[in-house]
């Protein structure tokens, strides 16, 4: 910093506040035309359902009615079950079908307001304190004693914890969307009770409060809020009280077929029957992870790749490490892998 | 309909949904959206709003399925009405069958109403024989019978059971009870003396009445049954066993009944969720040496960066290490078998609990605990070290032998047992030890304190080496206990 430079910034005039809304949202207009087939498809649960099928996600009466409520009571939706059932997925499906930015925050221990909800942008804010030094005489030229240049500089305000020097994270984004959002915060369980209680005011009143500002509320629009969590804690009641409980279980044969169709359409449809079977077959036994939709379509391409058109025994033992993420389940299963393909074959 | 929703609400808390207000003002908001029509519909739409765990979501899909039952059968009689006033469409049909009302159709109309009759009521064999004239009945109860649609019966015994407060049938021997007084209310003792008279004055058709009425009462008597039956299981069998619950909480473990046993670690199981709901948090401790540097700018930026509040990292506390020593021997056996089950209940707050077994000699019995199941594994336990006679000094003797050296200053030592050595050598100077290692040694008798000294228990040379003694011979103290564990050793 060459001493003497002008001031490069702008200070605000005295006594001006800082208004929140003048900042512009980062989202650009939506087509009215979407408007009117969003319209069409929250009209109904099955209209909704038409509709995620159409963007490939198959999704039960269950899943698509939470979905539909969360449109139409601007309700958080939790999403809980197994890994690999498409929890993510829903969110990012939703985001498709509604026209709308996709914000997401994945969560992990440790994370905090710092990284989900807002920050100062420090660097600037330190850099800013060094070139106002330099200027610091022309502000106080005239006054006179002590009390006048503490009044003089008051006039300023808190520019240095106004918006220009805010650096917004995920929730703060998704709440300044100005068409709204979906807002997917992935594995909540993953995060710290602290952050949960952080998420309570969001939740409920789609706004946060920052201490040197003010709170700030949601857009037009509220966003679209889908949690996410893989049980691996309890989730406290205070939360789950604000949302909707979802539950996505493993599908039944029919539904995973259904995924599986659309997912990878190549597949003929003999060996989608029994890769399905199989699978279902697998998720009775004994094993530390159970396969789940996301393992079947990543074997229904293996097996794609490979040119299979029927199980067989040896060719399910080659590509078991495809379905199965441990040593000791493959292990286990390899006894059985006879045994569960006839069944699969038959039927 | 609102109130519907919320006497389902009730049926669901009884059945042990916790249900909060601002839940139920969500859910008539989200019922408010998809209305009453669809059921799948309107069961897919509270079953997001209302349970909120895996387990919750079975209870209420049972519960809707219960108590919508009857709603069902309502409406499907709603629809069906317009053929018991005589209009004749066939069953439950919207009334497209085409303009049967018209006066000419007289003997059509009778056929399908005789129909309608047959499908709604369906063991209608005898009285087709004896067809003939029959006086109108005269009590309120005796028209409400022979009129052929059921929902004018169906509507009036709801009626009735809510004026009799059928919603507060609290225990099962009250149903008899119950189904009289409702049927009291609806009239039966005017229908029956009807009956009585028609029959006694004997013309055919009086007599052919008094049958036909005397049949449909029973067969309303068994629908009040019915309804009685459903109506105790929504809203009075899960009060009843709460009672049940409450009274086991506090009764002495060693008298608890075996067929108990079932219901009893379902309270065990319960009581430690609670615990572990609130324990499961892990506090923080701070640790000065390590500066938090973002922390400490981001915290200071309020003093225009000026660094003098310092943030320090901070490290989270470990666990409690818990070393549970339990005397299996036939005076104690049960309570350790209800310690031990409360202790592997809590697996998620206290991860780190190795149990010992004595009567006589010590055996350590964590492993069996991990391949088996609680329940086998305490039996186990009970056949493998029980029954011998006590000797604490023996049991500390090869406490001190196998694992004193894994004992430290994080560990907290329980000793579940009654003191009664037998007259053996107490061997005090080894729990001194143990009392210096640890971080703490609890002792739970099971006995009253007032017996803790008498005889051959050695309780008061034991207490000047343990940091804290309890009388523990219920649920009830076991929990409190519990609690009090958890909260000083994190």
């Amino acid at each position: 910093m060459v001493s003497g430079t002008r001031l490069p910034i702008v200070l605000p005039k005295p006594g001006a506040s800082v208004n929140l809304a003048s900042f512009p949202a980062t989202q650009g207009h939506r087509v009215a035309e979407s408007a009117v087939n969003i319209e069409r498809v929250t009209e109904s649960v099955e209209a909704l359902k038409a509709e995620f099928e159409a963007h490939r996600y198959i999704c039960s009466d269950q899943i698509a009615t939470a979905v539909y409520l969360a449109y139409h009571l601007r309700k958080p939706v939790l999403i809980e079950g197994p890994p690999g059932v498409g929890k993510t997925e829903l969110g990012k499906t939703a985001a498709t079908i509604f026209g709308l930015p996709l914000i997401r925050l994945q969560c992990y221990e440790g994370l905090d307001e710092a990284k989900a909800i807002y920050e100062w942008k420090y660097g600037k804010q330190l850099l800013y304190t060094q070139v106002l030094k330099e200027t610091l005489e022309e502000v106080l030229q005239g006054a006179r004693g002590f009390a006048e240049s503490v009044s003089r500089l008051h006039e300023f305000g808190d520019i240095f914890f106004s918006e220009a020097f805010l650096e917004p994270r995920p929730l703060l984004k998704a709440l300044r969307e100005e068409q709204g959002c979906v807002l997917l915060i992935d594995e909540v369980d993953k995060s710290d009770h602290e952050f949960e209680s952080l998420l309570l005011e969001l939740l409920s009143d789609f706004q946060v409060s920052i201490p040197e500002i003010g709170t700030v509320k949601a857009r037009r629009e509220p966003p679209m809020v889908f949690l996410t969590s893989n049980n691996t804690r309890e989730i406290s009641d205070a939360l789950k009280r604000r949302c909707i409980h979802l539950y996505i279980p493993f599908p039944d044969t029919d539904l995973e077929q259904r995924i599986i169709h659309a997912r990878v359409p190549e597949i003929p449809p003999r060996l989608r029957r029994q890769l399905v079977t199989f699978i279902q077959e697998l998720r009775d036994l004994d094993l530390k992870k159970v396969p789940a939709i996301s393992e079947t379509i990543d074997w229904a391409r293996t097996l794609l790749l490979l040119h299979t058109e029927n199980l067989d025994p040896q060719l399910v033992r080659d590509t078991l490490n495809v379905i199965l993420k441990f040593q000791e389940d493959i292990d286990n299963v390899d006894v059985e892998v006879p045994v569960l393909t006839n069944k699969a074959v038959k039927s | 309909m609102d109130g519907t929703l919320t006497s389902f609400i009730a049926a669901l808390r009884n059945a042990e949904v916790r249900v909060s207000t601002a839940e139920t003002l969500d859910a008539l908001s989200a019922v408010g959206l998809v209305g009453y029509d669809d059921r799948e519909l309107l069961k897919n739409t509270l079953s997001l709003m209302l349970p909120k765990t895996v387990d919750e979501k079975e209870t209420f899909a049972d519960t809707f399925d219960r108590f919508f039952a009857f709603e069902d059968v309502d409406g499907a009689l709603d629809a069906g009405d317009p053929g018991g006033d005589g209009q004749g469409d066939g069953d439950a049909g919207t009334g497209a069958g085409g303009g049967e009302d018209a006066p000419g159709a007289g003997a059509g109309n009778r056929k399908s109403k005789n129909a309608f009759l047959a499908a709604a009521t369906k063991e209608e064999g005898e009285e087709e024989l004896g067809h003939g004239e029959m006086p109108p009945p005269r009590s309120a109860l005796g028209e409400l019978l022979m009129l052929d649609g059921r929902v004018a019966l169906t509507v009036r015994m709801v009626e009735v059971a809510k004026a009799v407060n059928l919603e507060q049938i609290q225990v099962f021997t009250q149903k008899g009870l119950y189904t009289r007084r409702i049927m009291d209310e609806m009239g039966l003792p005017h229908l029956q003396r009807e009956i009585n008279e028609l029959r006694m004055r004997g013309g055919l058709p009086e007599r052919r009445l008094s049958q036909e009425l005397s049949k449909r009462r029973e067969r309303l008597r068994e629908q009040v049954r019915d309804y009685v039956e459903r109506q105790f299981l929504l809203h009075a069998d899960a009060t009843g066993r709460r009672l049940r619950e409450e009274l086991l909480r506090k009764v002495k473990l060693s008298n608890v009944e075996h067929r108990n046993f079932r219901l009893i670690q379902e309270i065990v199981f319960k009581m430690a969720k609670k615990l572990v709901a609130l324990y499961s948090r892990r506090k923080k401790v701070f640790r000065r040496g390590h500066l938090d540097l973002p922390r400490t700018l981001r915290g200071n930026m309020g003093y225009d960066g000026n660094i003098f509040d310092l943030k320090w990292k901070s490290v989270k506390v470990d666990r409690p290490k818990v070393f549970a020593i339990c005397d299996v021997s036939g005076s104690v056996a049960n309570y350790a078998r209800f310690m031990l089950m409360f202790l592997y209940s809590l697996e998620e707050v206290m991860p780190k609990v190795r149990s010992f077994a004595f009567s006589s000699d010590l055996a350590e019995v964590t492993e069996l605990f991990e391949r088996n199941g609680i329940e086998d594994a305490i039996a186990k336990t009970l056949r493998d070290y029980g029954g011998g006679s006590t000797d604490y000094g023996q049991a500390f003797e090869d406490f001190r032998h196998k694992c004193l050296d894994d004992v430290d200053n994080r560990t907290t030592i329980i000793i579940l047992g009654d003191a009664r050595n037998n007259y053996g050598d107490p061997r005090t100077e080894i729990l001194k030890e143990m009392y210096d290692r640890a971080k703490r040694v609890l002792w739970l008798n099971p006995e009253p304190r007032a017996t803790w000294n008498v005889g051959d228990a050695e309780m008061r040379r034991y207490v000047a080496h343990v940091h804290q003694a309890e009388e523990c011979n219920s649920l009830l103290h076991l929990e409190r206990f519990v609690g009090n564990l958890l909260r000083t050793v994190q």
